[in-house]
């Protein structure tokens, strides 16, 4: 019985931490967290392909900035097979995502921190 | 003939190197722009091939560059060292041209090009079909090496001199032979009016003369008035001789320059004038000041004499003429046919006659010309056809005694 207990508190701690972004506390301050880390970070952290490599892999499809954001807009509004930059075996085992509940707004803002946070340019040396 | 071939071939000169100056020099710019064209489509074919052997090596390079570029690429973050090479330099860039690393010496960039010159390097551009690192186009950067432009420019240099004296010489002998001609037949005019000049001497200083020393007092009215007449033709044709005098021989006259009383000179030469003038019922206006003026005597003789016997020549029946003499110049001014403003420039040309009804053989005016330059003097022609013309001579310089 305190096994079937044990694994529901489990259940129930990994079903909350699924519906709703953690929040981020430094020495006991409330953090408040920006549109990408709410959105994006919550949930690429179970996918095996970090932001980081999947933010290369749309570098290495679109070159520039613009044409990046645009690319990357555009996908998230409507995510395809064929669009995605994601390999066939990443699609077979993930599917493809879900469309993005953010406005246009946030999505903006999303993609630009994202942008602004894994730029080459300025980590070249 | 008392007058040489050598001299009669000088006295064409100033018209002959005229042509000949206008001609030579149309020839040679025009010769000059084809030249240049040409060593412009030899500079870019010689450019073209230093391009040519260059872009094996450049490619060379840039392929060596995409290799390096991708390992970064795959283990970036992790190593962010930009990838170097000590025999070229290499900068990205990405698909809208905004700059990802350099390490360009010649920083500007040409997106349009494959290979071209930039400062002191040359730049080849490879466009990556993976961007790796986001990079869309590869700029490959190596020195130039500037001898074979140092050649090239060294054989245009010397080619297009030395072509271009070619040209020019042949350019010289040809004009010359065309001028031949033209030459021939006024050194055959300019020995005609030569001789004849020296045989009018003779009979006209005997005509006037004799003019002179004739009793009118007894002679009737009706002889009064043919030996006005005879006075007149002698006098046209002993100022006629004059001029072709002061072409054929004062050329080569020394100067003797003095000072000249220019009121007395012009009431002298109006008075010479007087019959031919009363001939058409001209009269003269005359506004003197007294002035003088350092020149040869017989030289502004010609000048006025000239101007007062065209201000005749050209007037119209019972016309006027007025004659103003102020302190540094004087001004001759008819109420005749006048010319074209726009021929007023060619009047001075030698043999240039604006009316065939007058005779004489267009040489007056290209005498005073050669005058008013000898002595730096100035030379103003306002003319307006049917109302008149007006001519100013100022001579600011030698105007008193120094």
């Amino acid at each position: 019985m305190s096994k079937k207990i044990l694994m529901i508190v489990m259940l129930s701690a990994v079903l909350f931490a699924e519906t709703s972004a953690p929040e981020l506390y430094v020495e006991n301050e409330k953090v408040e967290e920006n549109v990408y880390e709410k959105n994006c970070i919550f949930c690429h952290r179970y996918l095996p392909s970090s932001l980081e490599r999947m933010f290369m892999t749309y570098l290495k499809a679109y070159s520039g900035e613009y044409t990046f954001k645009a690319s990357l807009k555009a996908f998230l509004k409507e995510p395809r097979e064929e669009t995605s930059m994601m390999s066939d075996l990443f699609i077979d085992r993930f599917s493809v995502k879900d469309k993005s509940k953010l406005s246009d707004a946030e999505l903006k803002e999303a993609i630009d921190i994202y942008w602004d946070l894994y730029n080459v340019r300025n980590k070249l040396h | 003939m008392l007058v040489s071939k050598s001299k009669g071939t000088n006295l064409l000169r100033s018209s002959e190197k005229r042509t000949l100056t206008r001609f030579l020099s149309l020839y040679i710019i025009l010769v000059t722009m084809l030249l240049l064209l040409l060593g412009i489509f030899y500079y870019k074919s010689q450019e073209e091939l230093m391009f040519s052997n260059q872009r094996t090596i450049l490619s060379g390079y840039a392929n060596q560059q995409v290799k390096a570029l991708k390992l970064l690429h795959h283990y970036f973050p992790e190593r962010t060292e930009y990838p170097r090479n000590a025999d070229f330099r290499s900068a990205i860039y990405d698909i809208e041209g905004v700059k990802i690393f350099s390490t360009l010496e010649d920083p500007v960039v040409n997106f349009e090009k494959v290979i071209y010159r930039e400062g002191k390097s040359i730049h080849f551009v490879k466009r990556l079909d993976d961007y790796y690192l986001g990079a869309k186009f590869l700029f490959v950067e190596v020195d130039e090496n500037k001898e074979w432009y140092d050649k090239t420019m060294a054989d245009i240099v010397t080619l297009g001199g030395l072509t271009l004296v070619v040209l020019a010489i042949f350019g010289l002998f040809f004009v010359k032979l065309f001028l031949r001609p033209m030459r021939n037949s006024m050194m055959l005019l300019d020995d005609f009016i030569k001789d004849t000049t020296h045989e009018l001497n003779t009979p006209i200083s005997a005509i006037l003369a004799n003019i002179e020393m004739m009793d009118t007092d007894i002679m009737s009215e009706k002889n009064k008035k043919k030996l006005a007449r005879i006075n007149i033709a002698a006098k046209t044709v002993s100022h006629l001789y004059q001029d072709l005098t002061y072409l054929t021989l004062n050329h080569n006259r020394q100067s003797k320059d003095e000072w000249i009383d220019l009121k007395k000179l012009i009431e002298d030469r109006v008075e010479y004038f007087t019959i031919l003038a009363g001939s058409k019922k001209v009269t003269f206006d005359l506004d003197l000041k007294y002035s003088t003026i350092y020149i040869d005597g017989i030289k502004i003789a010609r000048v006025v004499d000239n101007l007062i016997s065209n201000a005749i020549k050209y007037n119209k029946r019972s016309g006027n003429i007025f004659i103003t003499l102020r302190k540094n110049h004087f001004v001759i001014q008819d109420n005749g046919i006048g010319i074209e403003s726009e021929k007023v420039s060619e009047i001075f040309e030698r043999y240039a006659r604006f009316n065939t009804s007058e005779g004489g053989f267009g040489i007056g005016l290209n005498i005073v010309k050669s005058i008013i330059e000898e002595y730096h003097l100035k030379i103003d022609v306002k003319s307006v056809l049917g109302e008149g013309t007006t001519i100013r001579v100022d001579f600011t310089k030698g105007t008193i005694d120094e």
